[in-house]
């Protein structure tokens, strides 16, 4: 791999943590469209890829999933933290906000000696 | 950005997965109906109609079964998936068509038995290392003798010398001296000659290795009158001590002294073995004892070598040649400083070289040509396996052409038929794998029997993993290139031509010429197979038949004296009587003594002086003191003059008996009875000369494989040790107890040793030979049969799909003796080609193998004949069947069927 859908699943992975890290529980329905909405429409994602990248976290220990109810009375799969997760939010938060802090002193550069 | 450990657990569940291949698939699509729901619904309250609410949801979706696809490919490892289908598919192919499975699976598990059997034996002879810490840097130390005509890794240094080099020499991290003997040992009233050495105190040391249990053998011990101590191997612990750790309160009786044991050695540990020394005790194989070597103050300082051994390790960095200069410069000064022994065999002038060789090269040196021998014949026989699987492979693609053609059309990848075909391979390389271990396992319990006794280490031969590795290897090697082929020629069809064609054949001859050139080069590789053990079997039969100058059925004997016979009249009249009792046996035709039987590995040579005859200096002769009766006891043929008498001794006559060589070497056109031979040298003026009565046959005393030297006879009866040659009619279970019972009715405390016929001396003789032809004629055997099995599976199946073809030839006229002929043609050019290429490599090859050979030359035409009538005789048997098939093939038939 190593390629720019590797990097997109990355970054997917990420965005999907931290959602359900500040919404809690979710369906994979409501995680796309809050995934949408935050970054502001300005993302278009097809919904269809939540789903393998979601699967991955599961395999990966990072989320687990149980079956609920939705607010429209309706089954729905709703995904949650785990342990692992909550810890794996913090150190991809940090690994991104390094590497974006990196490459934004490339893409603003200031008058340095 | 995520961890090592989740990523492993990630690969768990999905390996878990594909193993179980229970998806979970449906709970899935439950999932994703609700997902879809959800969205239309958000849709539908967006004011869109249900459908286009809908459409949208899915859209937005990128595609319900992309999504499960997707989904599918991250559940589980895809490729495991792939491959346990190819597995299984393989597995029911394969069991579909039984002959064909077995018959590969016996091919492969032949080679790879073959490849790794040889290997286990090179592995422990050549590739183990050794227990003596690094083993490239022991060196054994020699001083040859210019004018000594006996091979230089004879003579080691004498203690004088010894001590003068390890006192002057910086080559060297440690030095020992040990004498090897062979000790009676007291077990329980019964005596036992076992292995054993004398050994001084640097010893363990020097070889690195360390007793499991107590001491080695320290400085004390070698002082004079200390107690007697002795360091015993793990074989003899297990087997008198049962392995008990209080054996270090025990002692041992050798040669009817006491010694306590204070040191067990590691199982590993029985330096010197028989092969570790190219001139060391015959008697010898392995050592069970270690005694400490004490010496007296003028064995300390003696001038004249010993039968000591020299071994020691080389500091790290020097090398042979340098510690051998620093030798060199040794013994020059002390052979200045000492004069020889005036009255010596050598003469006045000290004249000790030195020679430095390296442990290895001694003890595994002689046998690495034959470890390659056999690595590359087993080398061919793999290539032959090979062979035959390939083509039996592309039998089968070809009969299966039809089905893989469909599998094409149907949209199967090119590389995923590869792969199919590739597992198939691999499945009967595997099986192969599990038969060629199991027959590797056979042969190396049947090791022992073929033992030739002068191969280092072979009965420590095992299955490590170092031969697994090798067995897995050969297997992986089989596969790939039995494998490659077919499946490369198989993923080449191309599907709208090949269902055109119904899948008829194309080729007039039924089968492919990738298929006869593997016959062609298989049929090579085994005419040089052949050839090799055939020059290996005739250079055996000459071995054995060559005549050695005495009787094979003389019985022969060992009885050593012990310290009650010091005196020479006590000597003299032992072996007097018991000559003259054995003679008197009925049955007994002749009985006589000797010091050193033929092909024994101890000889003693001597300088010798000619009167009247132009004489150069060291002349070399081997001396025997024999009885009477030794002659005929032999069967040692008489040529002129006469035998020795027991006048002769009485008289103290003067005489010797010679053989043919010296005869024909000193008295080239004269008459030798009469002529007068000197062996005492008393500083050159000769002495002591001996009027020669007899010119015997010559006896191959060194090796059957040598040619007699010189040889002289003298008639004496003193000796503190013997041989006891017994030519006889009866039966060897009633001559050996005649012979106990005589020697009893003599003195009832000494015992026969070595109770063997001459015969069984030429038998040992001759077992390095008899190893390593029967190996090489094995593997030629197996080859031929395996070459033999391709050919007749080639014709089998060529007949088989020109059934259609040979009916209508017979119904346009063809008589069945033509079809009988067309068929043999086509196999006699297979057979014939591969002959010719097989010849010329073998021409080319059997050069190489020239150190194996005796009496023959590389090319000997008797072998090349014989060679080629056995492989055409072979193959026609192997074509036979198939062509009688294909000419009673009924023309109506053949033409029906399809």
């Amino acid at each position: 791999m190593g390629d720019k859908t590797d990097v997109w699943q990355g970054t997917l992975a990420l965005m999907i943590l931290k959602t359900l890290e500040t919404m809690g529980p979710q369906h994979g329905y409501g995680l796309a469209r809050r995934i949408e909405q935050t970054s502001g429409d300005l993302l278009q994602l097809n919904y269809g890829t939540l789903y393998p990248a979601l699967l991955k976290l599961e395999q990966e220990g990072y989320v687990r999933s149980q079956w609920g109810t939705s607010d429209n009375n309706r089954k729905a799969k709703f995904y949650e933290l785990t342990k692992a997760g909550q810890k794996q939010v913090r150190r991809a938060t940090a690994d991104w906000e390094q590497t974006t802090e990196i490459l934004s002193r490339f893409l603003s550069p200031a008058e340095e000696a | 950005m995520s961890s090592f450990s989740a990523k492993m657990r990630a690969f768990l569940v999905r390996l878990r997965q594909s193993v179980r291949r229970r998806g979970n698939a449906s709970e899935f699509d439950e999932e994703l109906e609700s997902h879809i729901a959800m969205h239309t619904e958000a849709g539908i309250a967006a004011g869109l109609n249900e459908e286009e609410a809908r459409r949208q949801a899915l859209m937005k979706l990128g595609g319900a079964e992309q999504v499960r696809q997707a989904r599918r490919e991250r559940t589980s490892l895809v490729w495991l998936e792939n491959l346990l289908q190819d597995l299984r598919y393989g597995m029911r192919t394969l069991m579909r068509a039984p002959g064909f499975a077995l018959t590969a699976i016996a091919t492969v598990g032949l080679g790879i038995g073959a490849c790794t059997a040889i290997f286990s034996l090179v592995n422990a002879v050549l590739i183990r290392s050794l227990p003596y810490g690094d083993a490239e840097r022991l060196v054994y130390l020699f001083t040859p003798n210019p004018n000594l005509k006996i091979p230089a890794e004879v003579i080691c240094p004498a203690y004088g010398d010894y001590f003068d080099i390890r006192r002057e020499s910086k080559s060297y991290e440690s030095m020992s001296n040990f004498e090897q003997a062979m000790f009676s040992l007291n077990e329980r009233g019964t005596n036992q000659r076992i292995g054993s050495a004398r050994v001084d105190e640097d010893f363990f040391h020097t070889l690195e290795a360390q007793p499991d249990l107590g001491r080695a053998i320290n400085s004390d011990d070698v002082q004079a009158g200390r107690e007697k101590v002795a360091v015993i191997s793990h074989a003899l612990w297990m087997s008198m001590f049962g392995g008990r750790p209080d054996v270090l309160q025990k002692s041992l009786v050798l040669n009817k002294n006491s010694y306590r044991i204070v040191g067990v050695m590691p199982a590993e540990f029985e330096y010197p073995l028989g092969s570790d020394m190219p001139y060391g005790n015959s008697e010898i194989k392995s050592t069970q004892i270690w005694v400490p070597l004490v010496l007296t103050p003028q064995q300390r300082a003696a001038r004249e070598p010993n039968n000591n051994e020299t071994i020691a390790r080389l500091r790290p960095g020097v090398t042979v040649r340098g510690a051998e200069a620093e030798m060199t410069g040794i013994m020059a000064r002390l052979d200045k400083e000492y004069a020889g022994d005036p009255n010596g065999e050598l003469g006045p002038i000290r004249q000790w070289g030195a020679l430095i060789r390296r442990f290895t090269d001694m003890s595994i040196g002689p046998v690495r040509p034959l470890m390659r021998l056999l690595l590359a014949a087993v080398g061919l026989v793999l290539l032959i396996a090979c062979g035959n699987a390939a083509n039996l492979l592309l039998a089968r693609a070809a009969e299966r052409a039809r089905e893989l053609g469909v599998r094409t059309a149907l949209g199967a990848g090119r590389g995923r038929i590869v792969r199919q075909l590739l597992t198939e391979s691999m499945l009967i390389g595997a099986a192969g794998c599990g038969l060629g271990v199991g027959l590797a396992y056979l042969f190396l319990r049947l090791l022992p029997k073929l033992d030739p006794g002068n191969i280092p280490r072979l009965n420590e031969a095992t299955l490590d993993w170092r031969v697994l590795l090798v067995a897995v290897g050969a297997a992986l090697f089989t596969s790939l290139v039995s494998g490659l082929l077919p499946a490369w020629r198989a993923s080449r069809v191309e599907p709208t031509e090949f269902l055109k064609s119904h899948g008829a054949q194309g080729d007039s001859r039924g089968h492919s010429r990738v298929q006869s050139g593997l016959i062609v080069a298989q049929t090579a590789m085994v005419v040089v197979l052949l050839a090799a053990s055939g020059l290996l079997i005739r250079s055996y039969v000459k071995v054995v038949n060559v005549d050695t100058g005495f009787s094979h059925s003389t019985v022969t004997f060992n009885v050593n004296l012990d310290e009650r016979y010091s005196k020479p009249e006590q000597q003299v009249s032992f072996f007097r009587q018991l000559t003259a009792k054995l003679n008197a046996l009925p049955g007994v035709n002749a009985a006589g003594a000797v010091n050193n039987l033929p092909l024994t590995n101890s000889e003693s040579i001597t300088l010798m002086w000619v009167e009247g005859s132009r004489n150069t200096e060291f002349q070399q002769a081997e001396a025997r003191y024999v009885t009477p009766q030794y002659f005929s006891a032999m069967g040692i043929s008489l040529i002129a003059g006469r035998y020795l008498t027991e006048d002769d001794y009485v008289r103290k006559a003067g005489v010797t008996v010679i053989n043919k060589r010296l005869a024909d070497l000193y008295f080239p056109h004269q008459n030798p009875i009469g002529a007068r031979i000197s062996t005492n040298r008393e500083a050159d003026g000769w002495k002591d000369f001996n009027t020669v009565i007899g010119v015997v046959g010559d006896v191959r005393h060194v090796s059957l494989e040598e040619e007699a030297q010189p040889q002289m006879y003298y008639g004496n009866y003193q000796m503190n040790g013997g041989s006891v040659a017994v030519r006889t009619t009866l039966p060897s279970s009633v001559i050996s107890n005649e012979i106990r019972s005589t020697l009893k009715a003599i003195d009832p405390q000494l015992a026969m040793t070595d109770i063997r016929t001459m015969g069984d001396l030429v038998s040992l003789a001759s077992a390095r030979r008899r190893f390593q032809t029967s190996l090489l004629t094995a593997f030629a055997g197996i080859a031929l049969a395996l070459a033999l099995v391709g050919l007749y599976g080639l014709m089998a199946f060529s007949v088989n799909r020109r059934t259609r073809e040979v009916g209508i030839r017979m119904a346009l006229g063809a008589e069945r003796g033509d079809v009988l002929m067309l068929i043999l043609r086509n196999a006699g050019v297979l057979v014939g080609a591969g002959l010719v290429m097989g010849l010329a490599c073998a021409w080319m090859v059997t050069r190489v193998m020239r150190s194996f050979l005796f009496g023959v030359s590389a090319h000997d035409p008797a072998t090349v004949i014989s060679v080629s009538a056995l492989m055409i005789v072979c193959g026609l048997i192997a074509v036979v069947v198939p062509a009688k098939r294909a000419a009673s093939i009924e023309p109506m038939q053949a033409l029906r069927t399809e």
